[in-house]
């Protein structure tokens, strides 16, 4: 057996009820090996909390609370709060949400979340749909999309909005670090829990979550699928801390956009025009990261401020 | 009135089958009623749905325990699903596969059919090659051998409500019900084996789960298998890597090993294997 290049402890069990070839299941599998058993992670109503509950069983190692569909950031505060007052002070609290219930459903608790400065890590897991429930539109859905509530039929041409930019939401409350992580890149996804287990305060991951029915494509094809979101500009993958960005997977040229797109039953209906538009999309945020990147270089002074009482800093990496 | 249950996958088609067989009812002039069991409605767990035909309004809204007919679209379920729990004595299981009806057995006496659906579905393009679409040809079949809705209303109810690819579904209908096999077969007198279903999981208290999910075998979720090419293995631990559900282990000397209870056969692990040492083939 060659070296292992992520950890070889599983915290996510077999036997688990998501779909073959499921994004998000590869997501939270990496997600646990970067975070170790002293975890505890909160559901709201999603794929994931379907997943993980084929009832009497559990298919998380850790500890795991089901939570209404808006309220995973609250959840988190209220864990974070409980385990300080029994001097669990070790404990990682884990908020871990789709796209529906953290950009639509559960955003004003994210931003709470955030704004209290909750010493915990929130989770999106984006499959840019509402898929557990049969794949109706959520804010994330990218513009043009078939969804089953955005069909694609006679002049109708799927999702008319573009798809709400998350990070940039949740980069105007200032966490300690956020960042994009994508399953089809296991050693970088890793490191960035790794990294954010280390710190203290809010933080928050926006996870690229492929979905093989839900986006209608073969199951086999869910890593390459995300590789090319991330060489097309889709889905760039970066981390921002305190302030800095840093891309963590540089790219001299982009993949062409048409490949990403040909490859999901989603965006087959798209006509030259519509790729041209994301193919400009995928280009301009690619710059905007660049000069972001430049400008954050040399780090502002820091602006995290924390509150008083908050406790000290505590060590690095604890498993 | 004639009650219909249908066991499948998610994504074969199940719920729409049943759909579909009510819509043609309606244009037969009869009265249907067609719902699912919401269960896990994930990609390849086993589906129930149901479908109720009378020519009178159907008031009764239960599940149906006893049907008349038991209508299977993938012969997988039939190792580890009491399918056929409950038929009616002298009711019809109706099966998706290649073999003749004297393959399977009916202790309580009846119909056997078979039609090789999944070769038909593959063949007239409807789905894809890992998860064929079968639930067109499976009615075509189950039209000719029940006699319960004709033929032409079932190919109406096709061109009328299936979204996509309306014509090859309606070859796949007929392709279903020209090649249909079926054989009375009596009740057996020795008495019926006992009931294997699984036994019951030891519920903990309260409502926490505190079992791990590892005691549920997702085999039976697969269509495909992978098979390791120990020659060109080099090791490199990419498919252990890449698995969603966690189906790898190593062998003493550090070869991956497909853990089947578990492998859902969803193919990431051939799709990323750099030296193409695994390949996916048929469950048998």
């Amino acid at each position: 057996m060659a070296k292992l290049t992520i950890p070889r402890e599983e915290l996510m069990y077999s036997g688990h009820a998501a779909c073959p070839g499921c994004g998000p299941a590869l997501a939270m599998r990496f997600l646990l090996k970067g975070l170790g058993p002293r975890t505890v992670v909160s559901v709201p109503a999603s794929c994931w909390s379907v997943i993980a509950t084929p009832y009497p069983t559990t298919a998380l190692g850790v500890g795991m609370l089901d939570n209404a569909i808006e309220a995973t950031g609250a959840s988190i505060s209220g864990l974070r709060a409980a385990a300080d007052a029994l001097g669990l002070e070790d404990l990682n609290v884990v908020g871990f949400a789709g796209d529906g219930g953290t950009a639509d459903i559960g955003l004003q608790s994210l931003s709470g979340m955030l704004e209290r400065r909750t010493d915990a890590l929130y989770v999106m897991y984006d499959n840019e749909a509402y898929m557990n429930t049969g794949v109706q539109r959520s804010s994330a859905t990218p513009q043009g999309a078939w969804t089953t509530t955005t069909p694609v039929a006679g002049e109708a041409r799927g999702k008319l909005e573009p798809k709400k930019d998350i990070m940039a939401i949740v980069l105007a409350h200032h966490p300690v670090y956020a960042a994009t992580l994508n399953p089809s890149f296991p050693e970088d996804f890793v490191r960035k829990v790794e990294r954010a287990r280390g710190m203290r305060g809010p933080r928050f991951f926006h996870v690229y979550a492929a979905c093989p029915p839900g986006w209608r494509y073969d199951s086999d094809q869910t890593i390459e699928l995300g590789k090319l979101a991330t060489y097309t500009g889709i889905f760039p993958l970066y981390e921002v801390e305190n302030g800095q960005l840093r891309i963590t997977r540089r790219m001299g040229q982009l993949k062409p956009v048409e490949d990403y797109l040909a490859a999901q039953g989603r965006f087959r209906h798209f006509s030259p025009e519509e790729v041209r538009q994301v193919k400009e999309q995928a280009e301009a945020r690619w710059a905007d990261l660049l000069a972001r990147e430049k400008a954050t270089s040399t780090p502002a002074p820091v602006r995290e401020v924390p509150p008083a009482g908050a406790p000290a800093p505590r060590p690095s990496a604890t498993t | 009135m004639l009650e219909i249950r249908f066991h499948g996958r998610g994504g074969q088609g199940a719920v729409v089958a049943s759909e579909l067989l009510a819509q043609a009812v309606f244009f037969d002039g009869k009265v249907a009623q067609s719902f699912p069991f919401f269960g896990v409605e994930r990609r390849g767990a086993p589906v129930t749905a149901f479908t109720r035909i009378d020519d009178h309004p159907i008031e009764l809204r239960s599940f149906i325990e006893h049907p008349d007919v038991v209508v299977v679209l993938d012969p997988g379920l039939l190792r580890d699903t009491p399918v056929t729990g409950g038929l009616k004595p002298g009711g019809l299981l109706l099966v998706n596969s290649p073999q003749a009806p004297g393959a399977f057995s009916l202790p309580q006496g009846g119909t056997l059919a078979t039609v090789d659906a999944t070769r038909i579905a593959v063949g007239r393009k409807v789905g894809t090659a890992t998860m064929p679409v079968v639930n067109t040809a499976m009615l075509g079949a189950l039209a000719r051998v029940t006699g319960a809705f004709t033929e032409a209303s079932l190919e109406r109810a096709i061109v009328a409500f299936v979204p996509s690819h309306p014509e090859e579904n309606r070859a796949a209908a007929r392709d279903g019900a020209e090649s249909v096999r079926m054989e009375p077969v009596a009740p057996s007198s020795r008495p019926s084996p006992p009931s294997e279903e699984a036994a019951p999981l030891p519920f903990p208290e309260g409502p926490v789960a505190s079992l791990p999910s590892n005691i549920l075998h997702t085999s039976s979720w697969r269509t495909l298998r992978p098979v390791i090419d120990r020659d060109r293995c080099t090791r490199c631990n990419f498919c252990w890597e890449f698995c969603p559900d966690d189906a790898f282990d190593f062998d003493a000397e550090g070869f991956p090993v497909v853990k089947l209870l578990y492998c859902k056969g969803c193919g990431i692990c051939a799709t990323e294997c750099p030296p193409d040492a695994i390949q996916m083939v048929t469950e048998a």
